[in-house]
């Protein structure tokens, strides 16, 4: 028999430990104590641990490249979901879609989401394009940020682009016909471009599933290793401040 | 008192001037993988141009026969369309042409419309309008043409663009006639190919009753 409860308690101890090898910092109660905690955690080493109080001013950056960040999140989440009922074949993806809005739970939340989401990051990540084109943010020692950010910009409208055909409707179809054959009014480059994307001479299997590739697996991972390297820039090449 | 050759300033020009060998085999084996690596990569691009596709073949043939387009007979101009494959075949006083329904503006597949000019403060008496309406001999009253749905271009019956973003006429494919009284298209062989502002009227034309065609091709 113990004094203390926890004592000769094995599971209350285990369970302590487990907790504790989780949390391992607990409330910060001082400055010093807050830093240590975001430099050894991997989800707070994100923040800095110290900014200038004029720098976490919400108009000094308008939140825009993290909205633009959390739209991906959120993309990545939904279109995940969306993967398990879509089939990138031109017999079934247009069923595949009609599946996702009447016979799945939520299904049509989660697409809309999807849908909303892409045309909302487009925009977040051209205001955000703007804000640092307009505060010259863009200036040394951020010029490598900026030359990524334009790639990342890229990277999301051949996203949206990607995206646009999957559906396999009509307006599908025909705008990424439209699309194809602007690329082809490039000089020398432009019709094995086209049959590059394409696969084919004209918008068909060899397409979607191109299109499909490039949207889940190969754009997504691009933008995301470029993301990683914007993030670690913009921590890298700090904060001025407010203007 | 043992001096390294390279401390003297005639071997430390020489060792600007010339590579270590470990200074030499490096730069042999970088520029070599980075050669590699690019022609390497450059070959792998060959992956994403498959040889051959699985898309339809240029050549087909047509779900209506030779009849079905000529039987009618009250009509002078009659217009039967295969719009899974993008070809609308044309029979008016002359013969048979088939027009390749791929616009020229950005590839859409233009629309059989009954009434093309509406709409588009193009008169139907105007002279360019009757010009490709001739071969109708006033039979049809309507101005049959094709209009594009993704930005709105007109083409006449001839498929002559007069109105939108199209830049050219759309082209004409080699049409004749199989054993069983069927069309065989085939969308590889133009038979009239149109520059931008070039507003005539093809001669070419398959006769229906010997089945041959005129040769009267243009731009090929």
């Amino acid at each position: 028999m113990s004094s203390k409860p926890t004592e000769g308690n094995p599971l209350r101890a285990f369970a302590s430990q487990i907790w504790g090898s989780i949390f391992r910092h607990g409330l910060p109660t001082t400055d010093k104590v807050a830093a240590r905690t975001a430099l050894t955690n991997f989800f707070l080493h994100v923040h800095p641990v110290r900014v200038k109080k004029s720098a976490i001013r919400v108009s000094y950056t308008l939140c825009l490249g993290g909205l633009s960040f959390f739209l991906f999140i959120l993309l990545t989440i939904s279109g995940l979901f969306l993967m398990f009922y879509y089939i990138p074949s031109v017999d079934q993806a247009y069923q595949n879609i009609k599946d996702l809005q009447f016979v799945a739970t939520f299904g049509l939340v989660i697409r809309n989401l999807h849908r909303w989401a892409a045309h909302g990051m487009v925009i977040t990540v051209w205001l955000h394009m703007a804000r640092v084109f307009y505060q010259g943010a863009y200036k040394p020692p951020r010029e490598f940020n900026w030359a990524i950010g334009t790639f990342l910009l890229l990277i999301t409208l051949l996203l949206s682009f990607s995206g646009y055909l999957l559906p396999w409707d009509q307006l599908a179809v025909w705008a990424i016909t439209v699309g194809t054959n602007m690329a082809k009014y490039a000089p020398i480059a432009g019709p094995y471009t086209r049959y590059l994307l394409l696969g084919g001479r004209n918008v068909g299997q060899g397409a979607l599933i191109r299109f499909y590739v490039l949207h889940v697996v190969a754009l997504p991972l691009i933008g995301f290793i470029l993301m990683v390297i914007h993030f670690w820039r913009v921590r890298k090449d700090g904060f001025t401040g407010g203007l | 008192m043992a001096l390294n050759p390279y401390d003297t300033p005639r071997g430390k020009l020489r060792s600007r001037v010339e590579a270590t060998r470990r200074q030499f085999l490096l730069l042999v084996g970088a520029v070599g993988a980075l050669g590699a690596t690019l022609f390497g990569g450059l070959e792998l691009l060959k992956f994403m141009f498959p040889a051959a596709t699985l898309e339809a073949p240029p050549q087909f043939k047509t779900h209506f026969t030779v009849d079905d387009l000529t039987g009618s007979g009250t009509l002078k101009v009659n217009v039967l369309s295969d719009t899974a494959n993008r070809v609308t075949v044309v029979l008016d006083t002359i013969g048979i042409y088939a027009v390749y329904l791929v616009c020229t503006h950005l590839g859409c597949t233009p629309n059989y419309v009954s009434d093309v000019t509406s709409g588009t403060g193009v008169t139907d008496t105007a002279q360019t309008v009757a010009k490709h309406y001739n071969a109708e001999g006033g039979a049809i009253s309507t101005r049959n043409g094709w209009a594009c749905p993704c930005h709105g271009s007109r083409y006449f019956i001839d498929s002559t663009n007069f109105y939108g973003p199209a830049p050219r006429p759309m082209d004409w494919v080699d049409i004749s006639m199989s054993p069983d009284k069927f069309f065989v298209v085939n969308r590889a062989a133009i038979t009239v190919y149109r520059q931008a502002g070039d507003t005539s009227v093809p001669r070419w034309r398959l006769d229906p009753k010997t089945g041959k065609s005129n040769g009267a091709t243009i731009g090929v």
